[in-house]
């Protein structure tokens, strides 16, 4: 064997270290696989289908890079940067290759979401995620302006919702192309267009799901602050749930779906506002007509107390008018049994006096006219057999004349009546 | 109406104000008629309102209400 050497190997060892750490830095793409992390570095392979190198990155170099959440994790595909390197050991330590890497960035899609994740940040750093979010959105917009694809499913569902919220006003169609993702400028320049018109309450922006890369145009820094410093309130309806985009972020409302988008546009639901209306016209009827009547019996019982208290006056003056006159009576009886006791005491005195011979020849006198009179009176006659003959209202019929005349007479004996009807004699 | 509200919700804020109001029986009659008279003009524009996109959906492109509008800005321009 005609080598060089035999070399000490620690000192070969050094060597290589030394050689490995002088080649150039490279930047590989591959798939990781059988991530793990020590207490300094994380460990993974990097690996495609023709082979595979082992890959090192110190942790605090790693968390500098601010990868996203899971970002770094086995099958996915990253862009690292770096360069050999070989640990030579020690006494105890087992030597071991690896490609140190410096920097790593997650490849395809998840480059693409690496990149949104650092515009994201800077622009919620700049405070552009607030200022849509900060404007007042009308309930109930006479005119909503919407950017959309013209040919586009999201244009019929759009209108299927704002048909179900009840709402009819105008929509304004910016029809723009969404899916190419050079699409931005377009899509920013009908959101502009849109906002310029003075009708336009709220604008929604409106497109399908797909995938990142089909819904990158919404990611795109420049219509991402065209949005942010809009005052029109605009709505982003991209993608589907799971799809993340900045319009998204920047815009007042995100939205799943274009029909949460109409919604989101009207937030009043014009069919049930209009019964609610109704009900509100119902309750202010009620409150003015309920108020009068509510008060209307009060009303009537106040407007009959003047009467109660004139009847409960007119009753207090009535008992004072009574006892007034029972007073007066009283005193009346006894002035008059006074005077009926005084007039008893003279008359008994004056019939004293008159109790002479001259009254006895009074009396007797009396007493003789007494019974010539009652000897004229008709009932001695009638007792004598005599009847008395009567017109209808008792008058005395006293001549044959006056009977023909009165047709029907009564007859009055002494033991009673009869009717009679006169006639002429022939 | 005395003053138009700014907004349809604004009326409807205030009109829910008044129903909470009379509802509590608290307002005297004086009080209680002025808000309803009140409430029913807030009614009357709310109604306004809901009409004013009740009566069928308009669809306008944006270069189309540009261009009226360009016509309705300069109406002796042939």
């Amino acid at each position: 064997m005609d080598l060089p050497g035999p070399y000490a190997v620690g000192r070969y060892a050094r060597k290589l270290e030394e050689e490995m750490r002088r080649r150039a830095r490279v930047s590989l793409i591959g798939e990781v696989t059988g991530l793990s992390r020590s207490k300094t570095q994380a460990y993974f392979e990097l690996r495609d289908s023709e082979g595979a190198v082992p890959c090192a990155i110190w942790l605090n170099e790693l968390e500098k890079l601010e990868l996203p959440a899971g970002g770094l994790r086995d099958g996915t595909e990253v862009v690292i940067a770096g360069g050999p390197d070989y640990y030579r050991g020690s006494a105890q330590s087992s030597p071991a290759f690896y490609f140190r890497a410096t920097h790593i960035r997650l490849a395809g899609e998840g480059d693409l979401l690496a990149r949104l994740e650092a515009l994201r940040k800077q622009l919620e750093a700049e405070g552009l995620f607030e200022l849509q979010q900060q404007l007042a959105r009308p309930v109930l917009p006479r005119t909503i302006g919407v950017v959309t694809a013209e040919a586009g499913a999201a244009r019929r569902d759009l209108l299927a919702g704002l048909e179900r919220r009840g709402w009819h006003g105008t929509v304004v169609w910016a029809f723009a192309p969404v899916q190419d993702r050079h699409a931005a400028p377009a899509i920013a320049g009908a959101i502009q267009g849109l906002a310029a018109q003075p009708q336009v309450e709220t604008i929604v922006v409106a497109r399908g799901g797909g995938s990142l890369a089909d819904l990158w145009a919404f990611c795109d820094e420049t219509l991402c602050r065209t949005v942010a410093m809009l005052r029109v309130p605009v709505i982003s309806a991209v993608g589907h749930e799971r799809d993340s985009t900045l319009i998204d972020d920047v815009a007042a409302v995100d939205c799943s779906t274009p029909t949460h988008a109409a919604e989101a546009a009207v937030p009043l639901d014009c069919l049930a506002a209009r019964e609610a209306l109704k009900r509100c016209a119902g309750s202010l009827r009620r409150g003015a007509g309920g108020a009068v009547a509510a008060r209307t019996p009060h009303l009537v019982a106040l407007a009959r107390g003047p009467g109660r208290a004139l009847r409960r006056e007119r009753q207090a003056l009535n008992q004072k008018t009574r006892e007034i006159r029972a007073a007066s009576e009283r005193g009346v009886t006894e002035r008059l049994g006074f005077q009926r006791r005084l007039a008893s005491v003279v008359l008994e005195r004056a019939r004293r006096r008159a109790a002479g011979p001259e009254m006895q020849h009074r009396r007797e006198a009396l007493h003789r006219a007494e019974v010539a009179l009652r000897a004229h009176e008709p009932e001695r006659t009638l007792e004598r057999g005599y009847a008395l003959v009567e017109a209808g209202e008792g008058e005395p019929v006293t001549s044959a004349a006056a009977a023909v005349a009165a047709e029907r007479v009564r007859l009055r004996f002494a033991d009673g009546s009869v009717g009679a009807k006169v006639e002429e004699d022939a | 109406m005395s003053d138009k509200p700014a907004s349809y919700e604004i009326a409807v804020e205030r009109l829910e104000q008044i129903i909470d109001r009379l509802d509590s029986g608290q307002a005297g009659l004086r009080e209680t008629l002025e808000l309803c008279r009140e409430g029913r003009e807030l009614v009357t524009y709310c109604a306004a309102e809901l009409d004013a996109v009740g009566e069928g959906l308009k669809e306008l492109k944006l270069d189309e209400l540009a261009q009226k509008l360009d016509a309705s800005a300069s109406p002796g321009a042939s």
